[in-house]
């Protein structure tokens, strides 16, 4: 079993606190992406888990072993850098097996272990190339196959697809999938890109200015975010929120707009709040706001539409291809009242009573592993 | 109009050539003649009758040689001692975080700021106290006061340039610090280190003033002082072998460049374009 386990772990740089107390478990053989804003801490726990970095504060746990003080290479881990970090003067196959030779594998391994990893990432041709002979995608594909040659419990991969164009960043991310199916092993991605997380996660950690925003299912981050931020960051376009506020009636108020919350989905108590409403939730043609049509952006398979309105401001809406008003028309909009997220205006925190689903900072599992020590 | 232009400036540059190359040339030529066609006027460009006569004089009648290996061990030792110091301190200011890490850099470009001249009594005196005085050592140790600084800058900005994510990457493959310098570090500084032991190479090779202070035995002698001192005397200039001993201590130099020259035009090229 090889879980990894943060424990409130906090790591500053001088007076600048890069991560703030996160308590993260990561089960055995799962795949969880980090995900987050450049800046928000998410490289900086990647790398105290490979021991680039040591946290200032709390315990750092490999499956059964406390790693705090153990350097690296004795972790069992990999890492794919970004930059891929490919040793520019040692060629293809000198650099899949330095891991094997830093370990003192006998040569006669070596070159079979290196061999296999070259053949099922297809660079068995590549071999006596050199780094800058490779193109973007076949580099990539060399430091994929550094981490795999020496079996290691737990990869770390720090946004190995971004240097890629969109064509072959599709491809590899079908590729990682399988990758993580075939192994098994634990993987730690971090990115920037939320249809990465979405697609290939198991579980996402969303981080923000340090901080673990909410860990949950692609199908939880998105359904039920856990705040305002959650609710802003996931989603392409992003959610519709507006600011306003609630009265002693449960009704919801935005200059001229105004809508009755129901108490049983809601926490109704009076007070500023925000509204959000993804894209799908907002229909065109038939509804009781009145909307301007500032922007229509047809993308083949839907259509995405900037409306102007009163009291909600800004409202992105996506619709069938066929729904295509035309710019500067005057528009009737309709809201799926299912689909209504509610936040609290002061700390942004969701106030749907649907919660039952979100885990934002898992306390209950920091509990847990307390307990089985 | 352009084509005038392209004439001028290739007037100018082989000018410039002209006025560089021409003292060379003579240095050669002047050790290849004959004692009597020296002082002759008007003096002849080439030589009318060719002879290695002053060369073999000075093998063979005087301690050239001896000059010689005192300014190989010389040159060699400072190379070593400055380099190595070097690459390891410029892995110190580039990787490392610590107080005043910035200030230490810059303080070390501050020893440039003297004229060498105000150092040469105080560090005379320090050589005495040492037991150096007279040594090849205090002059190894003197030339490493000088060339460091600059080695220091020079490998930093080298150093610069090598990706953090290379050492991480050997790091989490099971490198040891040392393993991964070893490994991926010093491969990629090559180019840094060739042309900084060039430059410490030849600053040692040919530096005058302190050879001239701090030694004063022909055992520890190196060339530039030795042959200034067997050759010329306060009533005559030996020109013949002064020249022939000139083309003698330039030629390792010029093999040395020869070989090297595409590295250190790189070195010099260095932190120009970061990354």
């Amino acid at each position: 079993m090889t879980d990894v386990i943060l424990d409130q772990v906090e790591k500053r740089f001088g007076s600048f606190t890069a991560v703030h107390c996160l308590d993260l478990h990561i089960k055995s053989g799962e795949f969880v992406a980090l995900l987050g804003p450049s800046g928000c801490g998410k490289t900086t726990t990647l790398r105290m888990l490979a021991g680039l970095e040591f946290p200032t504060s709390g315990d750092i746990r490999i499956g059964e072993r406390t790693v705090n003080d153990v350097p690296p290479g004795k972790r069992d881990i990999a890492m794919v850098f970004q930059s891929y970090a490919l040793y520019p003067h040692m060629t293809v196959e000198q650099n899949i097996a330095y891991p094997l030779k830093k370990r003192g594998v006998p040569l006669a391994e070596r070159g079979a272990m290196v061999s296999k990893v070259a053949e099922l990432l297809q660079l068995d041709e590549l071999k006596d190339r050199k780094p800058k002979q490779l193109s973007g995608g076949q580099q990539q594909r060399v430091a994929l196959g550094r981490a795999l040659v020496r079996d290691p419990k737990v990869f770390l991969l720090d946004e190995p697809l971004s240097n890629l164009d969109a064509k072959l960043r599709a491809y590899m991310r079908a590729e990682l999938i399988e990758l993580h199916a075939r192994l098994g092993r634990t993987m730690v991605y971090v990115t920037h890109d939320q249809l990465e997380a979405m697609t290939m996660a198991d579980r996402i950690a969303i981080m923000n200015e340090g901080r673990l925003q909410q860990l949950g299912t692609p199908d939880e981050v998105y359904n039920c975010p856990a705040n305002r931020f959650v609710a802003g960051f996931i989603g392409q376009p992003s959610m519709n929120i507006a600011d306003g506020t609630l009265d002693e009636t449960a009704r919801f108020r935005a200059g001229s707009f105004e809508i009755g919350l129901d108490p049983e989905r809601f926490d109704t108590r009076p007070g500023p709040v925000a509204l959000g409403l993804r894209p799908e939730a907002i229909s065109i043609g038939a509804g009781p706001i009145a909307a301007r049509v500032r922007v229509v952006e047809p993308t083949g398979h839907e259509n995405i539409i900037i409306l102007e309105t009163d009291g909600l401001g800004a409202l992105t809406a996506r619709t069938a291809v066929q729904v295509r008003p035309t710019v500067g028309e005057t528009v009737q909009c309709g809201i799926d009242a299912d689909a209504l997220h509610l936040f609290d205006g002061a700390d942004g925190r969701r106030r749907n009573r649907d919660d039952s689903m979100v885990t934002q900072t898992p306390v209950g599992e920091r509990a847990k592993v307390k307990e089985s020590q | 109009m352009k084509m005038s232009r392209r004439i001028l400036f290739n007037v100018i540059a082989w000018g410039l050539v002209l006025a560089v190359a021409f003292p060379l040339f003579w240095m050669i030529v002047t050790s290849l003649k004959p004692g009597f066609e020296l002082f002759r006027r008007p003096p002849t460009m080439l030589p009318e009758t060719v002879t290695f006569e002053h060369y073999w004089r000075l093998l063979s009648e005087t301690p050239f040689l001896l000059y010689f290996r005192n300014s190989v061990i010389l040159a060699s030792a400072t190379t070593v001692v400055v380099v190595g110091i070097g690459t390891l301190g410029a892995y110190s200011l580039v990787r490392f975080r610590y107080r005043g890490r910035e200030s230490l850099a810059f303080l070390v470009l501050f020893t440039y700021l003297l004229p060498s001249v105000v150092l040469i009594i105080p560090l005379y005196l320090f050589m005495v106290k040492l037991g150096l005085s007279n040594t090849i050592t205090s002059l190894v140790i003197a030339y490493t006061t000088f060339a460091l600084p600059y080695a220091l800058w020079l490998l930093r900005s080298f150093m610069a340039g090598i990706p953090e994510d290379l050492e991480s990457a050997a790091l989490v493959d099971g490198a040891s610090r040392l393993g991964a310098f070893r490994d991926v570090i010093l491969p990629q500084l090559l180019p840094g280190i060739i042309s900084t032991a060039l430059f410490t190479f030849i600053l040692a090779w040919n530096e005058y003033l302190y050879a001239l202070v701090l030694v004063n035995s022909d055992g520890a002698r190196p060339l530039t002082t030795g042959v200034m001192t067997m050759l010329i005397s306060a009533f005559n200039i030996e020109w013949s072998l002064l020249m022939a001993a000139s083309v003698m201590m330039s030629v390792p130099l010029i093999i040395v460049f020869a070989f090297l020259q595409s590295y250190l035009t790189r070195g010099f090229g260095a932190g120009a374009v970061k990354g």
